[in-house]
């Protein structure tokens, strides 16, 4: 990636940064105020997604700070790492909301690392981190179905933009060679955060709604 | 499929039925309570002296029978569990 590209990437995973820190904190809310298991799991898969953004925009800032080099392929695995447990955390939700029962959600889960094992790590967390997510993508649009919600097309359409980048993301440790999969990749993922931070907008600077019957 | 309510979710059901079923102001009896709440006795016991021991409902004494109210808190956790049951419904969750 060239010197553009890199301050492009690193401005990008900054905004992901601040998005997934704004959806765990509107979450943490939630939290506090209703003690809600569902809550609690959106607010630990959104602070893991942004640790892990954070980690791989320290890892951008390599050149400029001289102790990173050292540690910048443990950061790389770090970063991934972080990100996968948010994606397992964002579908873990959606496995225990529907209650498949415990076995199946279990069986939903653990199938793609003993589908992968054995491959490379980075490889491999990215292929994990895109089962989740795609996994997330058709359970919202399950509930799309149900509710017609537009707010919650958006989030799945954000979902599809994650689930996309990270393939791109897989493809570029796939295909080291052609340059572009990086800049594809960050697009792509940023495209899909701000699509989910649309509708957590208005719950960021909104007021609480007097509730009615429910 | 069928839906599982959540203890967020029944803990609302049974604050909402304190609070819109309390037309005349002396309390909500537990046979209703146990009828929009689609319990078992004695989870719904349970469940009450919880919500009157966390402050969300008033336990009103009155002619030897245990009649519920909606406290303050507990109009103030409605209001938030409306909020953030829309958030939730956005990423296709219930909370």
């Amino acid at each position: 990636m060239g010197p553009d590209t890199a301050a492009i990437d690193e401005i990008l995973q900054l905004i992901g940064v601040f998005v997934s820190f704004s959806i765990a904190f509107v979450s943490y809310k939630g939290v506090r105020r209703t003690d809600s298991t569902t809550l609690m799991r959106l607010t630990t898969a959104f602070v893991f997604l942004g640790l892990g953004f954070l980690v791989e925009g320290l890892v951008g800032l390599s050149g400029a700070l001289p102790w990173l080099p050292s540690v910048t392929a443990t950061m790389v695995v770090l970063g991934l790492v972080l990100e996968t447990t948010g994606y397992f955390f964002l579908a873990f939700s959606h496995a225990i909301d529907v209650m498949l029962s415990k076995r199946l959600a279990l069986g939903v889960l653990v199938f793609p690392v003993l589908a992968f094992n054995g491959t490379e790590m980075s490889n491999l967390l990215s292929i994990l981190s895109f089962y989740f997510v795609l996994y997330g993508v058709v359970e919202t649009l399950y509930s799309y179905k149900a509710t017609r919600r537009p707010d919650t097309l958006l989030i799945a359409g954000g979902l599809a933009l994650l689930a996309s980048g990270i393939l791109a993301q897989w493809l570029s440790i796939m295909y080291i060679s052609v340059n572009l999969l990086p800049l594809v990749e960050i697009l792509l993922k940023e495209m899909g955060l701000m699509m989910l931070f649309v509708p957590v907008l208005g719950y960021v600077f909104g007021r609480e709604k007097v509730s009615g019957p429910i | 499929m069928a839906q599982y309510r959540t203890q967020v979710k029944i803990i609302a059901d049974v604050l909402s039925t304190a609070r819109d079923m309390n037309t005349e102001g002396s309390g909500v009896g537990i046979t209703m309570l146990l009828r929009r709440g689609n319990m078992s006795y004695s989870r719904m016991s349970k469940l009450l002296g919880e919500l009157v021991g966390s402050g969300l409902l008033v336990e009103l004494n009155a002619e030897k029978v245990s009649k519920y109210k909606i406290s303050d808190k507990g109009i103030q956790f409605l209001a938030a569990y409306g909020h953030f049951e829309d958030f939730a419904l956005s990423f296709g969750l219930r909370l």
